[in-house]
């Protein structure tokens, strides 16, 4: 083999390496999905997404879970849990609600709101207990 | 796992009927810890439920598994889809006894917990130790306890085994107050 036939070999496996290392460090730090700039996946009314969960939650799992989605409601409660706003949307009649864990870069609209209010939110499914939650919500609209 | 749902939910709608015995907790915080040569992993869930009945000092904690969040989107996915199969096994769940309820005072002391947990389909049998404090209008538990993956049955692939602890230690903060409709 020739000296430059080495060479060569050399520097494609030093590529190879180097592309191997930086795929599969792209893909170690692949970034969380960003909510705020992606479009919903399912767009429905709170009730609708509380009643499919009520009526076959596994089902409603099958769905809903892990996906982006925008519901519109009525405030029916606003908290604050170690620092994080939640919004909770549904009526005072239901035993489940829907509760929205806002995501930190929203906290500083819930001073803005109030209860009784219509409002639209987006956030990530995550499941089912007394109520649907939904994660690293963002605030889409109020009236 | 489905008698396991419909205890829980039997437990729920019986935390309706007598309001004024339930404390309970929509806003949890549980988070677990596992720490290797290789690297350190961590998830925190800010949206445990969990219910003390104070007439007996019965305890039911539901966990949703897709709310543990990771730092790397990467560890959340290969944790949910290929770990705990969060789609197969949504939740975990605990259900036990606080020891001596009825007798403790107002200050902080420790508690025994004991109980059942269910994690990936399989229940184990539990004790802990936990800091209480109980008030008229609120109840906080607080502890870590440690948990075996291999128990679970959740299989570590052997390319990352070196990657993920054989014991993981679980943190718990469950701030109760009076349920109120």
């Amino acid at each position: 083999m020739t000296r430059r036939a080495r060479i060569k070999i050399i520097i494609s496996i030093l590529i190879i390496v180097l592309v191997g290392t930086l795929i599969s460090m792209s893909l170690y730090n692949k970034p969380h999905t960003d909510v705020a700039k992606s479009s919903p996946n399912i767009s429905l009314a709170s009730k609708t997404l509380l009643d499919d969960f009520e009526n076959d939650e596994n089902l409603a799992n099958s769905k809903y879970l892990e996906q982006i989605i925008q519901v519109s409601g009525t405030i029916s409660e606003l908290s604050v849990s170690k620092g994080k706003g939640i919004v909770t949307l549904g009526n005072k009649d239901s035993f489940g609600n829907i509760m929205c864990h806002l995501s930190a870069k929203e906290n500083e609209k819930m001073t803005a709101l109030e209860k009784g209010q219509s409002i639209t939110i987006k956030g990530i499914c995550t499941g089912y207990l007394m109520d649907v939650i939904l994660v690293k919500c963002v605030i889409i609209n109020q009236q | 796992m489905k008698s396991l749902h419909i205890l829980l939910c039997c437990f729920l709608f019986s935390a309706l009927m007598n309001g004024q015995e339930k404390f309970l907790t929509k806003q949890g915080f549980t988070s677990f810890f596992s720490s290797s040569p290789v690297e350190d992993i961590k998830a925190d869930n800010n949206q445990v439920l969990s219910i003390i009945d104070t007439s007996t000092g019965a305890i039911a904690i539901s966990i949703l598994m897709k709310s543990f969040m990771f730092e790397k989107s990467l560890m959340q996915e290969h944790f949910n889809e290929n770990y705990v199969e969060s789609d197969k096994y949504p939740k975990a769940i605990f259900k036990g006894q606080i020891a001596n309820f009825k007798n403790l005072g107002n200050d902080e002391q420790l508690v025994s917990i004991h109980g059942d947990i269910t994690i990936h389909g399989v229940t184990k049998k539990i004790e802990t130790q936990a800091k209480i404090v109980r008030t008229e209008e609120n109840i906080s538990l607080t502890g870590t306890f440690p948990i075996t993956v291999a128990d679970f049955k959740i299989k570590i692939p052997s390319v990352v085994i070196n990657n993920i602890a054989e014991t993981v230690a679980v943190t718990f903060e469950l701030d109760h107050t009076p349920y109120k409709k």
